[in-house]
């Protein structure tokens, strides 16, 4: 019997998953898009995203347009691979039932 | 029972990463107004040529519509609450259309100039690069709608090559009545649809 794929922890969380997939399809995106897009409070967009930071899946830029301060977060490639094994991981799990 | 709940939970992952990949390439920006802006200047340089004859009337009128149509791009991006991001096919169109404005405002100065101006080749040129820019605007977001209006400017292309100068402006005209304003027109009721949509939601 083949052994059953682990889902990557760092991934799972409802809200990493959720930036991380809304990252895939994007170049870059900014903060304010993020909590708009996932419905989440500051604090805890900071922290799941400081997570996926540490992990290596998330890189970040600052910089100032029209003097006002603009922080960006793009996928690094190291996520996306993360993603991609991840869904082939839970594809797996699922077998039969998807 | 509990495995149920698992594969359950499973499944909410996949449909969360689906939906959310759409949702971050779901571009809602407001683009249609530009075509009616821009089918709006050409009418204004075809009168004014017409009833005024002066040779700069063109490119006068173009540059106007280019400083006019980047100062209210930027008005309403600076308006918005969040930048939205860009995507990859989002740059991809915005580069084709940007390097089809570069080449026309090059070129048709130049034939201008140089005295080898020609209605028909005016006709024809313009319509060819509209068709190009539309094409292939069209064919990376699988847009029936912007294709077929890429070739009614191909067939205007070839309209322009075989008719008198009068036929091609004529030709012209309703080429610009069709793919600039109708299909403006049509692209801005599908964005009100899609903001009321996502207010809704929201």
């Amino acid at each position: 019997m083949p052994e059953l794929p682990e889902l990557n922890p760092v991934i799972h969380g409802k809200l990493r998953l959720a930036l991380l997939s809304l990252l895939s399809g994007v170049e870059e995106a900014e903060f304010t898009w993020l909590r708009a897009k996932t419905g989440s409070t500051d604090g805890n967009l900071g922290a799941q995203i400081l997570k996926l930071e540490e992990a290596g899946y998330l890189a970040v830029e600052k910089k100032f347009v029209q003097r006002k301060p603009q922080t960006l977060y793009r996928m690094t490639d190291s996520g996306r691979q993360a993603l991609t094994e991840y869904v082939q991981a839970l594809k797996q799990l699922l077998g039969a039932a998807i | 029972m509990m495995a149920n709940i698992e594969e359950q939970e499973l499944k909410d992952r996949l449909s969360l990463i689906e939906n959310m990949i759409a949702e971050g390439r779901r571009t809602t920006g407001t683009w249609a107004w530009t075509f009616v802006f821009w089918g709006v200047a050409y009418y204004v340089a075809i009168l004014w040529t017409a009833f005024n004859h002066w040779p700069w009337a063109w490119l006068v009128t173009m540059m106007v519509a280019w400083v006019l149509c980047w100062a209210i791009i930027r008005r309403k991006v600076g308006s918005q609450p969040e930048r939205k991001p860009s995507t990859t096919v989002g740059r991809a169109i915005f580069s084709v259309w940007i390097a089809m404005g570069v080449s026309l405002s090059l070129l048709l100065p130049a034939l201008g100039f140089s005295g080898r101006f020609n209605q028909n080749i005016f006709v024809a040129v313009v319509a060819a690069m509209l068709g190009f820019a539309n094409g292939a605007s069209g064919m990376m977001i699988r847009w029936k709608a912007q294709i077929a209006t890429a070739i009614v400017w191909w067939v205007a292309t070839v309209a322009a090559c075989f008719g008198t100068e009068n036929q091609s402006i004529i030709v012209f005209l309703i080429a610009i009545f069709l793919c600039q304003i109708v299909f403006g027109v049509y692209g801005m009721i599908l964005e009100s649809r899609v903001r009321r949509q996502e207010a809704s939601h929201a």
